[in-house]
């Protein structure tokens, strides 16, 4: 087939289309009369069901913490402390999580494709790596039911060992997630399925449309 | 400006240029209720980022711009275009023989299958070369530099030949 009739080919197709197309003026009008729109409604639209799960579950656990905390005794300092930072983790990655989400609802089209499309592919990847701060929680779990009245006399030594080879390892884990949960690693196997197990799969794809982007701009 | 002037403006300027929006919205989408769609979310985008519209570039280019970003996006946000129900039952556009005019056979077939069939950057690449634009055009439309156009319509259209020879022989 010859260069030129690929062009000739589209415009033969097109050119009946560009005569006969019309625009519903009308419609037109009412369409551009709703764009007030803010990003934080239509976000709500879109992810609210997993937005309304996130907040129950803050207001449980600041339910919880502020029951204990208007019972204040001695005994429930480690659970105050802990629920404290869990409460206080989770209110941030669903704070990152909402202003990522307005940011991408945001961003201004106007820009060439290459820039935009990296700029909301980034967008994208950096909601999972700010939702890593959940993984901080890890250690508090283990020290919620503990009790100051049980320190040092209450239990054995048997037990303050096994406590703390729990405690160290949950926060050598939550240490190790927290440092290796990043996009240079997003091609191991373990990330992938962390990201994909914790419902990341549009993260998935963001990550391999940025790659093909980076390849894209290459010449050669 | 005020909301009239400017909506009367954007009017203008989208009936003048509407045929580049239907065309990139016909190229990244299949069926019609998907077309209408894309065709609504481009429109908005271009009333959203009309205040903004730098006069360095011309119409044509700030359209392709926000069409094109729009149209490679909408297919990644898949879920959630599946969630939004438009509320509007006719399209922006009107086609008046629309069966007709999409009732293509032979070549133009051939042509439009494997365009869908190209990568989303390599669809926007392919479109613009198709719609004649220089490749500075090109260039600034997607961001990357003339000598990466050539070779990357040059390397497109190979693949199209082949895929060409193949059905026809």
């Amino acid at each position: 087939m010859e260069e030129t009739n690929f062009v000739l080919l589209w415009k033969e197709q097109y050119e009946k289309i560009d005569q006969s197309l019309a625009i519903n003026k009308q419609l037109l009008k009412e369409v551009i009369s709703q764009k007030a729109e803010s990003a934080l409604q239509s976000l709500i639209r879109f992810k609210a069901r997993g937005i309304v799960v996130a907040v129950i579950y803050l207001i449980l656990l600041g339910v919880v913490l502020f029951y204990a905390i208007a019972h204040y005794s001695s005994a429930l300092n480690y659970f105050i402390i802990s629920m404290a930072v869990i409460f206080l983790i989770n209110v941030k990655a669903l704070y990152d999580y909402i202003k990522h989400l307005v940011w991408i609802n945001n961003i201004n089209y106007d820009g060439s494709i290459t820039e935009i499309q990296q700029k909301l592919a980034k967008l994208q990847l950096s909601i999972m790596q700010h939702s890593r701060v959940m993984v901080l929680q890890f250690p508090f779990w283990t020290t919620l039911f503990l009790s100051d009245e049980w320190f040092p006399y209450s239990v054995g030594w048997g037990y303050i060992i096994f406590q703390l080879l729990l405690t160290a390892s949950f926060t050598y884990l939550a240490y190790w997630l927290y440092k290796n949960q990043t996009l240079e690693n997003a091609d191991k196997k373990w990330v992938k399925i962390f990201i994909e197990g914790s419902g990341g799969k549009s993260v998935m794809k963001a990550l391999k449309f940025y790659k093909e982007l980076e390849t894209f701009q290459q010449v050669g | 400006m005020s909301l009239v002037d400017k909506s009367d403006l954007f009017l203008s300027v989208i009936e003048m240029h509407k045929g580049i929006v239907y065309k990139v919205a016909n190229s990244y989408c299949k069926d019609t209720e998907n077309i209408k769609d894309l065709v609504q979310e481009i429109i908005l985008q271009l009333w959203k980022s009309f205040d903004n519209y730098n006069e360095q570039f011309k119409y044509s280019t700030w359209i392709y711009r926000i069409a094109l970003n729009v149209a490679i996006s909408y297919y990644r946000k898949e879920k959630r275009r599946k969630e939004i129900s438009n509320p509007y039952s006719e399209g922006l556009f009107k086609l008046a023989d629309f069966q007709e005019s999409r009732d293509i056979e032979g070549n133009t077939l051939f042509l439009q299958q494997f365009i869908a069939d190209l990568k989303e950057l390599d669809k926007a690449i392919m479109l613009l070369y198709l719609e004649e634009k220089s490749h500075k055009e090109i260039s600034e439309i997607m961001g990357i530099t003339e000598t990466n156009v050539a070779t990357k319509i040059g390397r497109i259209k190979t693949i199209l030949k082949q895929k060409f020879s193949q059905v026809t022989t």
